[in-house]
């Protein structure tokens, strides 16, 4: 088996197919962990987690602490803390490969007939045959045609994860997941940030409450954001960058950052010596990552099911079994997180997508002001919502935003994944005092059931005759 | 007839029935709450626009209507009907065929105890039915008098159909009947036992609204409806907004078709319809040897020790040899857990007792009553058992359906040597046990006239294995070759 990319998706592939006991090769260009490691998950959160030290220590004295002094940010320490992070965990992928015998080739893959791939790396070309071949080869960030392309000022994420200087005006192109990221992390570094979003919320894909909730706290911030609005005109002169709204607004800033999306990695390949097309630069594939070419699966971003890098592991699982003749799909529910603070986590159906199904349902929902551990550990700003169908009393999805979140997804994850009913939600013991009882709090809530919330107010009205 | 709708509050659409306060035939009055429907983020109640009678409950519990549909109909005491007006009451009970546990499909009317015209009360047996598994008598839950008989007996009829109408007034069982369509709509039973379970059949005469290339329907519905082996296409329209059918629209069992036209027979055939115990057999039976992968041990014991026991307890009390056959493969059973193990999916579920069913001819068939643990009971209490269950299933009245882990038959009583028996789903094996004969017994090499019996163990061999049963039949030996044990 060859995997080409060595991200989430492919290096967890070539360790299960080396579990499972195939002769697995694994081709990387650049830096083993992929998007994840190198460019995404992990040093965004690095960043994050010393952006969020320094918001909370200028909120030191609602815990009762005293700061004397400035408190003052080292861009170039916090990002020497970073690469070091990155550095570990790049050994930590290496050595697990190897230890599962996996063979690691660095350079760029191209797909060179059936059953072929040919290596090249400086300037030297080998070619590798193999019976089932995995396309892992993930995304990269879009960026958009038309406008300025100077670096130092017009960048992605890949670029503004390896800023040396901060800027000091910063506009955000996309309230979604890696914008609101950037722009959480930033402020506190003393960054002037605005967001524009063409749709009309933050997180336009994820429950509707969570993106407006998210937006107001952003503004107590500091952090503007203008949803709805489309950006039709940027230019670059020297260091300064002047973007103009639809609605005529102009905004300043001496950076831009592009965070309206990851396009597939799929266009230098040669997916056309094996006859794989693609659909809008992805490789389509079925649930069990089969594409329609035999013997070639195609796993993460790039197949464009689902842009995360769990999914993508989940995914190489799923791929390495059937290639390897345990037939699966991978259809258990992947949960989403954004890692600003407060953080924000999904998964399953939210209320739109459920009433486009035409399921009939009820919301659960419950507030953070009212938890106990919320206020204990100073921020109970946020919620927790659940939906159920109010037929079959299916726990359809959970919806989230508040201290911690991304990790009480977890319990509304596996719930999912076992096809709970929501009285199981509600029945299903949580420690206290912890931010996840309000999964069960929520839960209750949908059924009429909660006893930390006042009885929900039951109308009343009277019958139509017909 | 005037009907309530599910009134429109705040940005509700469409509300799923949580709880109806008021029951089919309840007098409410204007601004009684009638029932609480539950919308997506809050709890309505709904109030009466009438005062009268709830006639007809439109939407049951659990079912999602549309802001504006129809949810009960009211007789208002200003606007009565000529129809409800000629009966003081004016109420239509219809009686279902019950469903007496899960996997009853349908019920044979084996006798009628009351006549047309008669006033029956709560808790009168009214009629008798006969199923695959047992026979049964069962009771009016409701007062009244007996209008309409629609099932005759001999006849089979699905389960929650109705068999006959509770009335007043025979017109009015008329308008009823008509009022329902086509398929007369089993109600939630008024008038039989039932587990608890509302279930609602499809009152819909329209049928089913296409909606890309596939009937209209939830996701729910289609998954139940794929369990049951139900064709949504062939449903008629559902109750959902748009005519979506819902969980609650699907039926229980395939709605029965036309049975074929009979063949001509020629003279002197005769041709019947199967009865209910001939069909279980069939069914069971055939399921058996099709699908468990039986395998056979034989062997013979030296029964004279045996018949002696045997012949000595009788004088104290009655006791049959197949009681001590049953009494001793208990034991063995106890010591043997694949032998009293059931496969489920791909786990074996084992029980903890040795629910021994005894295989008992009928006239038209057989039954298995079981002997529950029969490892507790002495051989005296076991005799007591079989005669007693025995009995009981003669009269229809089958005990311990189910639950037996293993079955023993015996033909010895009709000199039969040695049989061998289909396995009793979903048990693991079965013991068919041939006479206890005369037979020249060769011992230590001399010859002697003595007793034999041949026992044949028919054994699933998913879960036992050809040397576990050689190692019970010889275990189960040695304990009948010195039965004294067992006194």
């Amino acid at each position: 088996m060859v995997v080409i990319g060595g991200g989430p998706g492919g290096y967890v592939a070539a360790l299960k197919a080396g579990q499972m006991g195939a002769n697995v090769a694994i081709v990387e260009k650049e830096f083993l962990g992929g998007t994840c490691l190198n460019y995404g998950c992990i040093p965004s959160k690095a960043l994050l987690a010393s952006a969020e030290l320094v918001h909370r220590v200028r909120h030191a004295a609602d815990l009762g602490i005293e700061v004397a002094g400035q408190v003052s940010a080292n861009w170039t320490q916090i990002q020497a803390r970073k690469d070091k992070i990155v550095q570990t965990l790049r050994g930590g992928i290496k050595g697990l490969l190897g230890a599962r015998k996996v063979t690691i080739y660095s350079g760029r893959a191209t797909l060179a007939g059936p059953g072929n791939v040919v290596v090249d790396s400086n300037g030297k070309s080998e070619s590798l045959t193999a019976s089932k071949i995995i396309l892992a080869v993930g995304s990269v960030p879009s960026r958009i045609g038309g406008w300025p392309t100077d670096p130092n000022v017009v960048c992605t994420s890949d670029e503004a994860l390896h800023w040396k200087t901060l800027p000091k005006k910063l506009l955000i192109v996309g309230g979604g997941a890696i914008g609101c990221e950037f722009a959480c992390m930033l402020q506190p570094l003393g960054v002037e940030v605005t967001i524009v979003e063409m749709l009309p919320r933050l997180l336009p894909n994820m429950d509707a409450q969570v993106g407006e909730l998210l937006a107001k706290i952003f503004a107590g911030r500091g952090i503007k954001s203008f949803v709805g609005a489309k950006i039709e005109n940027l230019s670059v002169n020297g260091p300064a960058a002047r973007a103009t709204l639809s609605d005529g607004t102009a905004l300043e800033a001496d950076r831009v950052l592009v965070a309206t999306g990851r396009r597939p990695n799929t266009a230098e390949i040669g997916l056309s010596s094996v006859n794989l097309i693609v659909d809008r630069g992805f490789v389509r594939v079925n649930d069990r990552m089969e594409t329609p070419v035999k013997d070639y699966y195609c796993i993460g971003d790039a197949n464009g099911r689902c842009q995360l890098a769990h999914a993508a592991s989940a995914q190489g699982v799923v791929a390495v079994e059937n290639a390897l003749g345990h037939g699966r799909a991978q259809d258990s529910p992947v949960p989403n997180c954004v890692y600003t603070f407060p953080e924000v986590a999904s998964v399953g159906m939210t209320a739109e997508e459920a009433r486009a199904n035409g399921r009939p349902i009820s919301i659960g929902f419950f507030p953070l002001s009212h938890l106990g551990k919320a206020m204990a550990v100073a921020d109970n700003e946020g919620f927790v919502k659940v939906i159920r169908d109010r037929e079959s009393g299916q726990f359809l999805g959970a919806h989230m935003i508040g201290h911690n979140v991304t990790e009480c997804i977890a319990a509304a994850t596996a719930l999912l994944h076992q096809k709970a009913s929501m009285v199981d939600v509600a029945e299903t013991i949580f420690a206290h005092p912890t931010m996840s009882e309000s999964l069960k709090e929520a839960a209750e809530d949908s059924l009429s059931m909660g006893l930390h919330l006042p009885p929900r107010k039951v109308m009343r009205v009277a019958g139509g005759v017909a | 007839m005037p009907t309530i709708t599910l009134a429109a509050a705040a940005d509700m659409r469409a509300g799923t029935i949580r709880r109806w306060r008021k029951n089919r035939g309840d007098a409410v009055a204007k601004g009684e709450v009638l029932v609480e429907v539950e919308g997506e983020t809050a709890v309505v109640e709904v109030e009466s626009t009438l005062a009268g009678t709830l006639t007809e409950i439109l939407a049951g519990e659990g079912k999602t209507v549309a802001v504006g549909a129809a949810i009960a109909t009211v007789a208002s005491t200003d606007d009565k009907p000529a129809a409800i007006a000629v009966a003081p009451k004016g109420n239509v009970i219809p009686i279902l065929m019950p469903k007496a546990g899960q996997t009853m499909e349908e019920g044979t009317l084996v006798k009628w105890h009351v006549a047309i015209g008669a006033n029956v009360k709560k808790g009168d047996v009214i009629f008798e039915i006969e199923t695959d598994k047992a026979n049964m008598e069962v009771e009016a839950t409701d007062s009244g008098r007996l209008s309409r008989i629609v099932l005759p007996e001999g006849r089979a009829l699905a389960v929650l159909q109705p068999v006959a109408y509770l009335a007043d007034n025979d017109a009015d069982v008329d308008a009823f009947i008509a009022s329902q369509g086509v398929a007369p709509p089993p109600q939630p039973s008024p008038g039989v036992p039932g587990e608890g379970e509302t279930v609602y059949g499809t009152r819909h005469a329209a049928s089913a609204v296409v909606e890309n290339g596939r009937p209209k329907s939830s996701p729910a519905a289609r998954k139940i409806a794929a369990q049951r082996g139900i064709d949504l296409a062939a449903l008629s329209a559902g109750s959902g907004p748009g005519g979506r059918i819902i969980s609650t629209d699907v039926p229980l069992n395939v709605p029965p078709g036309k049975s074929a036209p009979a063949a001509t027979a020629p003279a002197g055939v005769t041709r019947k319809r199967m009865s209910q115990m001939r069909r279980a057999i069939a069914k069971n039976l055939l399921l058996s040897k099709q699908t468990i992968p039986h395998f056979y041990v034989r062997l013979t014991i030296d029964a004279d020790p045996l018949f002696a026991f045997y012949q000595a307890e009788k004088t104290r009390y009655p006791v049959s040899l197949n009681d001590v056959v049953v009494m001793a493969c208990a034991k063995t059973i106890m010591e043997f857990p694949a032998f009293r193990s059931r496969l489920e999916n791909e786990e074996i579920v084992e029980s903890p007792s040795a629910n021994i069913g005894v295989a008992v001819a009928m006239d038209d068939g057989l039954i298995v009553p079981v002997v529950m643990s029969a490892e507790r009971l002495s051989l005296r209490q076991i005799a007591g058992e079989t005669k007693r269950i025995a009995a009981a299933a003669k009269s229809g009245k089958i005990e311990g359906m189910g639950s037996g882990v293993f079955t023993i038959t015996n033909m010895g009583m009709f000199g039969v040597e040695e049989f061998g028996a289909i396995i009793n789903p979903p048990e693991a094996a079965i013991l068919a046990v041939g006479t206890a004969r005369e037979a020249v017994v060769v011992k230590d090499g001399a010859m002697r006239a003595g007793r034999v019996m041949t026992m044949t163990l028919s054994a699933d061999h998913r879960l036992i294995d050809g040397a576990t049963a050689a190692k019970f039949l010889a275990r189960l030996k040695l304990i009948l070759e010195s039965p004294s044990q067992l006194a």
